[in-house]
């Protein structure tokens, strides 16, 4: 096979799809709520972007993204690792933890609105409730996963407590850590883009639903892609992060 | 039995203090909810939701919501997890399908699944239809996933076996990369049973016309039953924990041969 | 010393078939736009029955070797003759034995034995009969059902070998087939091979890095010497089979061997050298 085949392939059939997208548009074998063409799409892109909507509701959709996730990768971190180095802890909160846990985030939605109303706080709560179950699991199982074998090298050596964190504790679980806060991070930002979509009065589900709402296909293809995209950029982004602060274990 | 084999702490109740959490929090909702006064609202005491849970399944609403969000939740698992596999094995068995596929999976994985629902709600309305492709796509993902990457990971030499008994491709397939790749697949497909749950109720809460738990909580918080609301966390929840369990159960039976597989 | 050919020695079946022919086959992989030769004017004739022993230091091609008899791979020069006929791709004539058992976790063993029979044009029930008979050739009666985790190493590698025998190769290759086993086992299986040659008939080429498990077994010894790969010498072991190991033939043969392989200044890898060259 020839080693250029793959390259072909792999750039030749996205374009194929959008070109047969293309052409069903041109020739108009359906109405325009239902389908639109890329062309359109991408006039709409622009109109969203010179009228500032799409950068307001992408700023508001972001800034919430940023206060909830870091609130709840921060307690999630917290309480997994108390969790993880007190008895007592486990025992009293281990439970409530693992049954909590297999409640999707998504089914608070209406009890949080019921409690809390629709505005920002509602909005920060369930997100940092979707950050803080993945960190804090890991949090828990790495520092439960570190074999006490290491410890106790430690206390062979007589080694004190802050060299027992710093060389032992942290190198030993960040990069599951890592992964979890990773997690945590798509979590976030699919349960975002839930709850816009639910409450509908700001951000970039609010933009996608009211396109819906008013048969704007090209508008909520628009709001698809850009979800997509700042998904796939936020994890990306995460993990360039992770790579760096993980470039000792390849080293 | 001698006393020195005899753990005792095993009956000590210490997994008793596992309840202190709940059992506060309980108390003081409660002791909200009673009191009144500023949350009055929305706190609804323990009793009035207990009485909520038997009128709701006294009128048979909660097994009829109950009910088609389980069947919606697994249909999406059957037609998701069924195209999901095949998907797989295509990408798995073929690099010129796997080259052309991977680029276009790969950039609609990235939108967060409910994000489609407003399209999908676009071209099929707002009705079941919308609410299953949804569904079946949240266990789509996963399934071709570890199905490509379970026949992919096929070792070179259990394919060399293959080849020097002779076998036919679809002998190769079926006889050795097939169940050489199962765990995987499994796997996949138990992850695809935890995210169609989760779909389920997400779908449901956005289109909430018709039934489900999801519907159901939604309509109740538009009528400001947080009793309601409640029982249908609990039952999403304690369905969530079966899954749970059900998976662990399962994983560690369908997976047993993979750790004697060196 | 006189070579006295190996149907001539007492208590061996005489085979007409099985005779296998390697003319200046020469093998290179291409690693990093360089040319790893691996393999260079290999000639050697095997006649129909014999039982060869290959012998060299590790990373000097005799894997690669055993692979191009068996057809896994078609991409070298020279030719490879099986009774007159060149050889292209895999064929139920030649069986291949790894080092590693290689049976499918998820078949129990009689089940991995028939699996070598799946493409044979005979009834059923000739390849029940012919499993059950390569079963109790390699003493494993009693454990058709058993799954291979639930096999010993020892008993893996038997299986391994009814596998491939249960096709009746004209010629059966073995790739260090007891490597991976422990010394006990190996001794015993030395002689268990041995016994289902002599009861077989069939052309055997094995490969091993012990010297003395390929003058036990072994019509011939062939040594080989790394980069490239090729033949330095071949020694006849004129002994009857089943042999004695206390032998002093045996251990004259052994201390010959041994000092030519260990006078040979220890053999670099090739990749290595390639990846130091590319510093140069
Ligand atoms: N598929 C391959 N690609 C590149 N190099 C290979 C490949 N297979 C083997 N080699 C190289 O060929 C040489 C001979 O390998 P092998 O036949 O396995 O040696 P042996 O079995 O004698 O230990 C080694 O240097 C090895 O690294
Ligand atoms: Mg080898």
């Amino acid at each position: 096979m020839k080693p250029d085949l793959k390259l072909i392939l792999s750039v030749g059939s996205p374009l194929l799809l959008l070109i047969v997208w293309q052409a069903v548009t041109a020739f108009k074998l359906f109405p325009p709520e239902v389908l639109v063409s890329p062309t359109a799409v991408i006039a709409a892109f622009g109109e969203v972007i010179t009228t500032g909507e799409l950068q307001r509701h992408l700023s508001e959709s972001l800034t919430r993204l940023a206060g909830g996730f870091t609130t709840g990768a921060s307690l999630g971190l917290l309480f997994g690792l108390a969790l993880a180095l007190s008895k007592t802890v486990e025992r009293v909160f281990g439970p409530t933890f693992q049954a909590l846990r297999q409640v999707p985030v998504l089914a608070f939605i209406p009890m949080l609105i019921l409690l809390l109303g629709i505005d920002e706080v509602f909005k920060i709560v369930i997100i940092a409730k979707a950050a803080f179950f993945p960190v804090a699991l890991a949090a828990y199982d790495s520092v439960k996963g570190v074999p006490k074998s290491y410890f106790e090298v430690s206390s062979l050596y007589r080694a004190p407590w802050w060299v027992l964190i710093s060389k032992i504790l942290i190198p030993a679980t960040i990069p599951n850590i890592l992964a979890g806060v990773r997690l945590s991070l798509t979590r976030s930002w699919l349960v975002l883009v839930a709850a816009e979509l639910i409450v509908a009065d700001s951000g970039l589900g609010q933009m996608m639903e009211m396109g819906r709402q008013m048969f704007r296909l090209d508008i909520v293809m628009v709001g698809v892609i850009v979800a997509g995209v700042i998904g796939f950029a936020l994890d990306r982004l995460f993990q360039l992060l992770q790579a760096h602060a993980l470039r000792w274990k390849t080293a | 039995m001698t006393l020195k084999t005899l753990n005792l702490n095993a009956f000590k109740p210490v997994w008793l203090m596992g309840l202190i959490p709940p059992v506060l929090f309980l108390l003081w909702w409660d002791h909200e909810a009673v009191k009144g006064g500023a949350n009055a609202l929305a706190f609804v005491s323990l009793a009035q939701v207990g009485q909520a849970l038997i009128d709701m399944f006294a009128t048979g609403e909660l097994g009829l919501s109950y009910g088609s969000s389980l069947g919606r939740a697994l249909s999406g698992l059957l037609i998701g997890g069924g195209i999901g596999t095949l998907v797989g094995i295509a990408m798995g068995l073929s690099k010129p399908i796997e080259w052309a596929a991977s680029p276009i999976y790969n950039s609609f994985r990235q939108v967060p699944i409910l994000g489609w629902l407003p399209l999908i709600g676009l071209w099929f309305g707002s009705g079941d239809l919308s609410k299953l492709i949804i569904v079946a796509l949240s266990a789509f993902y996963p399934t071709v996933l570890y199905t490509f990457e379970g026949l992919k990971q096929v070792e070179a030499r259990l394919l060399d076996v293959a080849r020097v008994y002779r076998l036919s491709g679809w002998q190769t397939f079926w006889r050795i990369q097939w169940p050489a790749a199962l765990p995987s697949i499994f796997t996949g497909l138990f992850q695809a049973l935890a995210f169609t749950w989760i779909s389920t109720i997400g779908v449901e809460l956005l289109f909430s016309s018709g039934a489900g738990l999801g519907a159901m909580m939604q309509q109740a918080q538009l009528q400001a039953r947080l009793d309601i609301v409640l029982v249908c966390i609990l039952f999403v929840g304690l369905t969530g924990f079966a899954i749970n369990f059900l998976i662990k159960r399962l994983s560690q039976h369908v997976l047993s041969w993979r750790s004697i597989r060196a | 010393m006189d070579y006295v050919p190996h149907s001539q020695i007492p208590g061996h079946k005489i085979k007409q078939t099985g005779a296998v022919s390697l003319k200046g086959i020469k093998k290179q992989f291409n690693f990093k736009d360089r040319e790893l030769k691996v393999l260079s004017e290999f000639s050697l004739d095997v006649q129909p029955g014999e039982f060869v022993s290959i012998v060299g230091p590790s990373g000097c091609g005799k894997s690669t070797l055993l692979r191009l008899i068996a057809g896994l791979d078609d991409t070298y020069d020279g030719t490879i003759a099986l009774d007159g006929q060149r050889v292209a791709g895999t064929s139920l004539e030649r069986g291949l034995v790894f080092q590693d058992h290689r049976l499918f976790p998820w078949m129990t063993l009689e089940d991995n034995i028939a699996l070598a029979l799946t493409n044979r044009q005979i009834s059923k029930d000739a390849k029940a009969k012919l499993v059950a008979d390569h079963i109790a050739l390699v003493g494993l009666k009693g454990f058709e059902k058993a799954f291979p985790h639930q096999l010993s190493g020892g008993m893996a590698q038997r299986a391994a070998i009814a596998r491939s025998l249960v096709n009746e190769p004209k010629v059966l290759l073995l790739d260090e087939p007891f490597g991976a086993l422990d010394a006990l086992t190996r001794v015993h299986l030395q002689g268990e091979l041995q016994r289902i040659w002599l009861a077989q008939g069939s052309t055997m080429i094995m490969i091993t890095h012990d010297v003395e498990e390929a003058l036990y077994l072994g019509d011939r010894v062939v040594v080989m010497q790394a980069n490239p790969g090729r033949i330095t010498h071949t020694v006849d072991v004129n002994l009857p089979h089943p042999r004695d190991r206390a032998s002093p033939v045996l251990h004259k043969l052994k201390d010959e061997i041994l000092a030519e392989l260990t006078n040979v200044p220890e053999p670099s890898n090739p990749i290595v050298r390639l990846i130091k060259g590319d510093d140069q």
